[in-house]
């Protein structure tokens, strides 16, 4: 019997929801961009979709960019030139 | 996003987290680490066409859902029989797999009475989740864990200490590396809360230490959100997840306290969190020098499969009372031993895999690459990164505590 009130152990969030970036039409003559997060083999993942990618969609180059340590984030300055440089970004989570 | 199917739950839990339900994530079989790079390129050959779907999909244009604001925790029907609501709170993912206290509007009241800082007061953000550690919903997880009011305080500090960015909690959640905050209580709240820094202060037996670092673990687990086998991704974790928490054993201790390294005076209680693997002992009945005590201590600490060897960190060595006062019988200081062990605890290069060697080159340079097989890595980047706590009862056991590495142990001032 669901006879007894208890308070919540979880509460709330400050997630505040995100719009993506608009998905890119086309990504011919773009750059594809990888952020390696670190972790083994992490970068042969990335690179290998990347260049399957690239070849797919006539994208001009692959551009890699690293963090400092599997467990550490990126700092915001290579996010920004991700940002600046890159039509699409691929990165990785975990192993 | 890309990463293995294994760690899936992970990536979602992330992403929401950080308000982009919609982000692409593309999944391919676990593993990619450890396997030959030929292998991997395949599974990116195999991967592209579903990032492609994935990149071109249209997504929702719309967002910035406001933050849910502070407010009293919700309200839950649960069954009242005792072993009822046992296995409700299991089915809900809010319990350890022991007992819980049921916390009840009256009881959760109860425990608040034990702090003066007010209910709603935000202590900590807490990844991965990002959930509102507030006093309130830190006294829910604390009444469930078993604590009283008295306790509440030490684990308020806790609660905030992980909170620091210094300690990258994120990581420390999520990781495949087992560890667990270890709670240090220095000052004078540890004998008046009877926790337990003598014989047997790892173990079980005493309430405060038990129910201390179980209160925070719930809070991690349930507001932080890192639920085991979900969002908690550790290998294989380890029996301190439970409960860790210590005194340290000023009493019988011949150096300073951890917390007086810190700067705080003796008579200011504190709790020092550290990321922590299980305790490994340290077996020296033979030693009656600092020297001698000293070779067994480093003879441990050496190891090649440690995160500390090539991540740097802090790694904790607990001496028992019988073997500080030997160190400390040479004229040792606590500063003096942690420069000793520092220079003595070296592993030689030509003890690691190349594999391994050529990954941690790139992770610290200084201490792996290009460097001849006789060249010797230490334990921590600098002879004070390494931690000496006394504690411990009776007996010629110390333990070594390696830590998660990429993260700073923090020491803050529980406000009675």
């Amino acid at each position: 019997m669901l006879a007894m009130e208890i308070l919540d152990p979880v509460g709330s969030t400050t997630a505040a929801s995100r719009a993506l970036a608009p998905r890119p039409a086309s990504l011919q003559g773009a750059v594809i961009g990888v952020l390696d997060n670190s972790k083994p083999n992490a970068r042969v993942l990335l690179e290998g979709v990347a260049r399957g990618l690239a070849e797919k969609l006539g994208a001009r180059e692959v551009k890699r960019w690293r963090k400092p340590g599997a467990s550490i984030g990126a700092t915001a300055s290579v996010l920004d030139e991700i940002a600046a440089h890159c039509g699409a970004v691929l990165t990785a989570s975990a192993d | 996003m890309l990463g293995t199917h294994e760690f899936r739950p992970l990536a979602l839990a992330e992403a929401k987290a950080k308000g982009l339900p919609d982000l692409g994530i593309v999944t391919v079989p676990h593993p990619i680490g450890g396997i030959a790079e030929h292998l991997v390129a395949g599974k990116a050959r195999a991967a592209v066409d579903d990032v492609l779907a994935t990149l071109t999909r249209a997504s929702r244009a719309d967002g910035g859902e406001a933050a849910t604001l502070e407010g009293p925790a919700s309200r839950h029907r649960a069954p009242d029989d005792l072993l009822d609501f046992q296995g409700f709170m299991m089915e809900q993912g809010w319990g350890d797999g022991l007992p819980l206290i049921p916390a009840t509007t009256e009881r959760v009241a109860a425990m608040l009475a034990g702090t003066r800082r007010p209910p709603g007061d935000l202590v900590a953000v807490l990844p991965p989740r990002l959930g509102r550690a507030t006093v309130e919903q830190i006294g829910v997880n604390a009444v469930l864990a078993g604590a009283l009011p008295e306790h509440l305080p030490v684990i308020l500090a806790a609660v905030e200490a992980v909170g620091q960015p210094a300690f990258n909690l994120q990581a420390i959640q999520t990781t495949t590396h087992p560890c667990s905050p270890l709670v240090i209580v220095n000052g004078p709240i540890a004998g008046r809360l009877g926790i337990n820094g003598a014989g047997n202060a790892l173990g079980q037996g005493h309430r405060a230490n038990a129910v201390i670092g179980r209160a925070l673990r719930l809070v991690l687990q349930n507001v932080g959100g890192a639920r085991p086998g979900r969002e908690d991704r550790a290998t294989q974790g380890h029996p301190g997840k439970y409960s860790y928490c210590v005194a340290e054993n000023e009493a019988a201790s011949p150096w300073e306290p951890l917390s007086v390294e810190r700067g705080f005076p003796r008579e200011i209680s504190t709790v020092t969190v550290c990321a922590s693997e299980g305790p490994h002992n340290i077996n020296d009945h033979g030693s009656a020098t600092a020297a001698g005590i000293l070779t067994t201590v480093a003879g441990t600490a050496a190891t090649v499969g440690s995160n500390n060897i090539y991540l740097g960190g802090e790694p904790l060595v607990i001496m028992g009372p019988e073997h500080a006062a030997t160190v400390a019988g040479g004229g040792w200081s606590k500063a003096a031993f942690k420069r000793a062990l520092w220079e003595r605890a070296r592993v030689p290069l030509s003890r690691f895999d190349p594999s391994n060697l050529d990954r941690f080159s790139v992770i610290h340079p200084a201490g792996f690459k290009d460097r001849p097989p006789e060249s010797l890595v230490p334990i921590a980047r600098e002879w004070s990164d390494i931690m000496v706590v006394v504690a411990g009862g009776a007996g010629k056991h110390s333990v070594l505590i390696p830590t998660f590495g990429a993260t700073r142990s923090v020491t803050q001032r529980i406000e009675e």
